[in-house]
């Protein structure tokens, strides 16, 4: 009895930490995948590991990563130190007061702290803004920048303020066990007190500053919420990365570089625990005859070859301090800069550094997460782009808003390389503002082995002989299009009654439980795993599914599909116009397009690039490319003549949109 | 004694608006060893504090050898102290917190503006010598949390000493130590102090080490100087009734100074000693316990009944109620609780002192057992230095 309810007692605790621990086991374990699914394994490999250090987004952000966090620790710790012993010498119920509100921000939800730290910084530039157009305009000595925007200051002076409480935290308790009076006796002996901490505070509350750091350190290096309301659009730390790469889809570079996130917060914590242990176990035996580790390496430092260590470490630390410095100081001043905001996994990273190296221009890349998001980001003033890649629909409403600005298209001759197809569409008729990036169609992706017969109409995606395998596209515009198209209608109407009627046909296929979901980004593993049956998405991601899982099929329905465009454009007053163009002439080129063509499989508005592709493709695999996958993947004119672009909506459509979307629910 | 070292002049001292010192005046002779005598909270500490310079008084100066010290930080003063619970550096052994301050030591030296070190031999010498003194020699090496107390003590006393300073203050240095302990100490101390021959300034809570120990001893209450004396003045001539129950039992009894020489108690006249009174002034009449003497009654002064009998060894310590007003009376013979007794006062045994604030608040023995849990002081005056600034 007794026995059983131990093995009882076990086997649920065996539970509780596989609850805890399996996901992050998956993840390391998918993270040595031969393949580039989450969910099949083919076989162990360290090639996402090598991919990601070839990801210069990835190993970008690494770096912002460790520079933030480490600046704001160094930053936090010396100011929390000096915060906690300011705190320690007040009358007590005053300190008690203060480190309650010293708790606070600690218990505060990040995105509070996160919208509130961004609204105060956008508050704040406005206000210098002002100042600093005032003061030009009187003098004309110094010349101070009026537009300051979120960026690697914003950032750091966040991580300094949420990691200041978990210093003091830390360091309080080492003060207040601190005997009072031990300042005092070293000052009494000829210290000052300067040097009475150095010698003798700094000793006694030690360990609580290194615990405190090491928590700053580690909150700092995985913090996300409030990193991404005060980084601004130029600057991304790791976590921020892994988001935006999620948004695309999760490739198991995403659980190489979390597997690494992870292990290194695991280091920190058990490196601060086992500091704690072995405190916890000298105070319970004061005279323990083992030689603590400080004495060792104290005495060891006090040998000749211990001094050339620890000057060594004192060298190599300034040799980091002063990179970091120069870096800083570089990446901000002499060297040209673009910053370039796309969407995640939509570019040979290769080419940046090819750009880079030919014109000396660095390359500031960052993605996100879709047109609607980036739109309100620019509205928030909270970012800094010059190049921006939105949809059509998007960029007329941004021509329409006045946000894009003309190009120059003497600084752009690769425009000329440009199809005439993909010039002076409807979002830019005069093609004063965009140069196009990809173009492809949003069709139906099917696998043939769970449906019957071969599906050519939109109606399969509300037929209730698919119910619970069908997966709907989680973004209203596209959703209720499909519809429209079903139905007949034209994808950009302003008919509210085709609209409701569209809403119509998407509510009844829901209520009788066709949609096994809405989805963007896990329609991959969905797809690619078989566990759903059809699902509407862009004919480029299809592509990159049929590696993982070759019964998948792709089809423009007979009603028609939606063709759409994103280009490249210059926001309104972007500080690196030059540059900007320098950019758009590099991605316009036929080699550029070649390349990105074959990284993500979306199709190029490029003339030249689309006729060599399939040569390209021969050269590089070593086989012919099969003629019907590049037919999907560049849409053959008479097909295409069946499909609509979107155009931007009236407001009044826009928000009809919005309100059946939000009453659809699901 | 010899020249005067430290003169205190006119020093005030308030914290968030309470008055913790009020014009103290004070001067400290060369190799005096003074103490500052008084209850829980009557400033002696921080006058000690002012004058190792780690509080600032609001008013008044701080004169060491003439010069006026104020703004002299503590590690420019040539004094050192020993604080209270030890203040031992815990991450050093004994050895290194003995060599603290000579490490910080600088010699003048023409090379360098600083002065130069003391050389490592010239501190081993030093705090060797200084650790054999205070018989802590074999010691070096030990953390000094796995000394004992005394021991500690001892340590805190050599790091202080071993700096040669001209001044040494002392925190109740023996407060955490038990009795017996204690009692080593203070001759421990004494004989140091006579050792190396500077000025010690001691501060305690403990009326009984200040007797034992001090050349000078300096009584306060409430942030003033109530008398300042040698131990056997201001044992036998108390000046107002808080340094006659301080210092020693007292029994303070109402009086009328009828002419000089003559007092008068419960309606009867006593002859004594003292005089300079306006006729018929009201005074507080002292009289130790070991002054008076136990009379048949037919023959006693005064009658009263035994209310309480507490057998101290040496001697009985018996409550006696006068007329409501209750007596101790320290005697060798046994009286049993109930039986009435005479007393008998000589005129030498008989102190009379002016009228002051403290009149009718001591010298009652009604609540008898209370005066006796002073001697556990020695925890309340810890936690009270520990809410302390």
């Amino acid at each position: 009895m007794r026995q059983n309810r131990r093995t009882g007692s076990r086997f649920l605790i065996g539970l509780v930490f596989l609850f805890l621990y399996a996901p992050i086991a998956l993840l390391i374990i998918f993270s040595f995948n031969e393949g580039d699914s989450s969910a099949v394994w083919r076989g162990f490999s360290l090639h996402w590991y090598q991919s990601m250090l070839h990801n210069r987004l990835i190993v970008e952000s690494v770096y912002m990563t460790l520079l933030v966090s480490l600046l704001a620790t160094l930053i936090s710790t010396l100011a929390g130190t000096f915060a906690a012993i300011g705190l320690y010498s007040l009358p007590r119920r005053r300190r008690d007061a203060l480190l309650t509100v010293n708790n606070i921000p600690m218990m505060n939800a990040d995105i509070v702290t996160g919208v509130s730290l961004c609204l105060f910084f956008v508050a704040f530039f406005q206000l210098w803004g002002g100042f600093a157009r005032w003061f030009n305009g009187v003098q004309s000595a110094v010349v101070l920048p009026t537009r300051l925007t979120l960026g690697l200051g914003t950032l750091l002076l966040a991580h300094i303020a949420f990691n200041i409480p978990y210093v003091i935290l830390n360091v309080a308790p080492k003060l207040r066990q601190m005997d009072r009076n031990l300042m005092d006796a070293a000052q009494d002996l000829g210290c000052t007190w300067m040097q009475a901490f150095w010698k003798v505070m700094l000793p006694e509350i030690k360990p609580g500053i290194i615990s405190g750091a090491l928590i700053a350190f580690t909150m700092s290096i995985d913090d996300f919420v409030i990193s991404y309301f005060t980084a601004g659009s130029s600057t991304s730390t790791l976590a921020m990365t892994i988001y935006g790469m999620t948004k695309r889809r999760v490739t198991p570079e995403i659980n190489a570089v979390s597997t690494l996130l992870f292990l290194t917060v695991l280091v920190l914590l058990v490196i601060v625990n086992v500091g704690e242990i072995r405190q916890e176990r000298r105070k319970n035996a004061p005279a323990a005859r083992k030689e603590p580790i400080g004495e060792r390496l104290r005495r060891f430092f006090a040998t000749r070859t211990g001094r050339y260590v620890q000057w060594g470490l004192v060298a190599a630390a300034a040799v980091c301090f002063v990179v970091t410095v120069s870096f800083l100081t570089t990446e901000t001043q002499s060297i040209p800069v673009v910053n370039v905001c796309s969407w995640g996994e939509y570019i040979d990273a290769d080419l940046i550094d090819q750009f880079e190296a030919e014109t000396g221009i660095r390359v500031n890349y960052q993605t996100a997460e879709s047109n609607e998001t980036m739109y309100s980001l620019l509205k928030s003033g909270g970012a800094d782009y010059d190049v921006i890649v939105p949809s059509d629909y998007m960029i007329a409403q941004l021509i329409e808003e006045d946000m894009l600005s003309e190009l120059n298209y003497d600084n752009i001759p690769n425009f000329a390389l440009i199809d005439p197809r993909f010039r002076n569409l409807s979002y830019d008729p005069e093609n004063k503002y965009t140069v196009p990036y990809t173009w492809s169609t949003l069709g139906i992706i099917y696998n043939p082995t769970m449906v019957d017969g071969p599906v050519t109409s939109w109606g399969a995606l509300y037929d209730e002989r698919n119910a619970g395998k069908v997966l709907l596209i989680n973004n209203s515009r596209d959703a209720i299009g499909e519809a429209l198209m079903y139905l007949g209608y034209s994808v950009n109407t302003t008919d509210e009654s085709e609209i409701r009627a569209a809403y119509r046909v998407l509510d009844e296929a829901s209520r009788r439980g066709v949609f096994q979901g809405k989805v963007m980004d896990e329609v991959f593993q969905t797809m690619e795993g078989g566990n759903a049956a059809i699902a509407s998405y862009y004919a480029g991601d299809y592509l990159s599914m049929l590696e993982n899982n070759e019964d998948l099929r792709y089809v423009i329905p007979e009603e028609g599909a939606n063709w759409f465009v994103d280009a490249m454009c210059v926001l309104k007053d972007a500080p690196h116009m030059e540059e900007a163009e320098a950019w758009i002439n590099f991605i316009a080129s036929t080699e550029a397009n070649l390349a990105n063509m074959d990284y993500i499989r979306y199709a190029s508005p490029n003339s030249e690039a689309l006729e060599q592709y399939p040569a390209y493709y021969e050269e590089l695999y070593g086989e012919e490319m099969p003629p019907e996958l590049y037919d999907i993947m560049v849409t053959p004119p008479d097909v295409l003549a069946r499909c609509e672009m979107y155009e931007n909506t009236p407001p009044d459509t826009r928000a009809l949109y919005n309100r059946l979307w939000i009453q659809l629910g699901i | 004694m010899s020249k005067e070292l430290i003169r205190l002049q006119n020093l005030c001292m308030a914290y968030d608006g309470e008055t913790i010192l009020n014009n103290i005046n004070l001067y400290i002779n060369d190799k005096e060893f003074l103490t500052l005598l008084g209850p829980s909270g009557c400033g002696k500490t921080t006058t000690l504090r002012i004058i190792g310079g780690f509080t600032t008084p609001v008013s008044g100066d701080v004169f060491f050898d003439g010069v006026r010290i104020n703004d002299v930080p503590p590690h420019k003063r040539q004094i050192n102290t020993v604080f209270q619970k030890y203040a031992l550096f815990p991450h050093l052994d004994v050895y290194e917190n003995v060599a603290f301050g000579l490490r910080m030591q600088r010699v003048p030296n023409p090379n360098s503006r600083r002065g130069a070190k003391l050389s490592n031999e010239e501190i081993d010498r030093r705090v060797m010598e200084m650790l054999e003194s205070v018989s802590l020699k074999g010691f070096e090496r030990r953390r000094v949390d796995a000394l004992s107390g005394g021991q500690q003590q001892r340590v805190a006393i050599a790091r202080a000493l071993v700096n040669r300073p001209k001044v040494l203050l002392l925190d109740e240095p023996l407060g955490a130590l038990d009795l017996k302990l204690r009692k080593d100490m203070q001759i421990e101390l004494k004989r140091i102090q006579q050792q190396v021959g500077i000025t010690f300034i001691y501060v305690t809570h403990d009326q009984e080490e200040a007797l034992t120990m001090s050349d000078t001893i300096v009584i306060m209450d409430k942030g003033n100087i109530q008398q300042i004396g040698t131990p056997e003045d201001i044992y036998n001539e108390p000046k107002n009734a808080f340094v006659a129950d301080f210092i020693g039992e007292s029994n303070i009894i109402d009086g009328v100074m009828v002419k000089d020489k003559v007092v008068k108690m419960y309606g009867r006249q006593f002859a004594c000693l003292d005089g300079g009174f306006a006729e018929n002034e009201p005074v507080d009449v002292v009289i130790r316990p070991e002054d008076i003497d136990i009379v048949p009654v037919e023959q006693g002064q005064l009658t009263g009944t035994v209310t309480n009998v507490t057998f101290k060894g040496m001697q009985y310590d018996i409550i006696v109620d006068f007329r409501g007003f209750k007596w101790l009376i320290q005697t060798t013979d046994h009286s049993p609780v109930g039986s009435k007794i005479g007393i008998k006062i000589d005129p030498d045994g008989i102190h009379v002192m002016k009228k002051s604030e403290y009149s009718g608040m001591f010298g009652d023995y009604s609540s008898f057992s209370d005066e006796y849990d002073e001697l556990n002081g020695a925890d309340e005056a810890r936690e009270e230095q520990g809410n302390e600034s």
